[in-house]
């Protein structure tokens, strides 16, 4: 289960209102590399994972995934946050708008509905840290090209910390990958699956 | 900065400490440095916990309920004191 925490793990605190750039930064939470696909993807495949050390993993992240889903909601709630209709239309986010008003929907930038498709659980533990190590980089550079967007240091100090815990997850995982090898056939990692197969 | 985000800002520092640790230890579970840090980290983000939900309020449904729990500031709020 899970218990709600009333705050944010890193501060929010955006002053100037800027919809355009709440249109980019909406794809991490409901885009195909976004907050959202990565807590269920590792809350899901936690599931079928078969050592101690990756069951903690999967869980720990994918709930600091959800935490950094609420900074992202935030970010964008904050950045479209009393805006007229003149700041609307020149601020390209009149298309969002008519759908959504200024609600938070988990959509990517260009606008496609989020999607469980962004997200595979294999249930064998190797495929499924592979694709984790895939997701938290995807997830990083995605961060780095919200970046090159933003000026607004309100935005960029937020956006900065949620980059470095997908470098700090990407660690983790690279351990995880490393601790289930360590327990599997060296000659053939790929022998059995330890998910799966009773263990040889 | 208002002195209730300085404060708030105090405990997620330190709960952030808490939390790298933790994750850490999910790899390292007999890291004997890492679970001496963790003990520290545990009793700080207790103590700063109790001092920021004793004047702020409640934090968690857990330690606080009815109007206690309701008042704002939301998290995603940007309140009239935090300017």
């Amino acid at each position: 289960m899970w218990q709600y925490e009333k705050k944010l793990q890193y501060p929010v605190k955006i002053k100037r209102p800027n919809p355009k750039l709440a249109q980019i930064i909406i794809s991490q939470y409901g885009g195909p590399d976004g907050e959202l696909g990565a807590s269920l993807r590792y809350l899901s495949q936690r599931f079928s994972m078969p050592y101690p050390e990756l069951k903690g993993l999967l869980t720990d992240i994918g709930t600091e995934e959800l935490g950094h889903l609420e900074m992202i909601g935030a970010i964008v709630y904050q950045l479209t946050r009393n805006l007229t209709p003149e700041q609307i239309k020149t601020g390209g986010f009149d298309a969002y708008f008519v759908d959504h008003t200024t609600g938070v929907y988990p959509a990517s930038a260009a606008g496609v509905p989020f999607t469980a498709a962004y997200v595979q659980s294999k249930g064998d533990c190797i495929t499924d840290l592979h694709e984790d190590l895939a997701a938290e980089q995807k997830a990083r550079t995605t961060y780095d090209n919200i970046l090159r967007f933003v000026d607004d240091p309100d935005v960029a100090d937020p956006i900065k910390f949620l980059r470095e815990r997908e470098i700090v997850h990407y660690q983790r995982f690279g351990e995880g990958l490393r601790l289930a090898t360590d327990r599997l056939d060296s000659k053939n990692f790929y022998a059995f699956n330890p998910s799966f197969d009773k263990k040889k | 900065m208002t002195d209730r985000e300085m404060l708030l800002r105090k405990l997620s520092s330190a709960q952030f400490a808490l939390w790298e640790l933790h994750l850490y230890l999910n790899t390292h579970p007999d890291d004997s440095e890492a679970l001496r840090m963790h003990e520290q980290y545990e009793s700080k983000c207790a103590g700063l916990r109790r001092e920021y939900e004793g004047t702020y309020g409640p934090l968690s449904p857990m330690t606080g309920e009815g109007a206690l729990w309701l008042q704002p500031p939301w998290p995603w709020d940007v309140t009239e004191d935090d300017g």
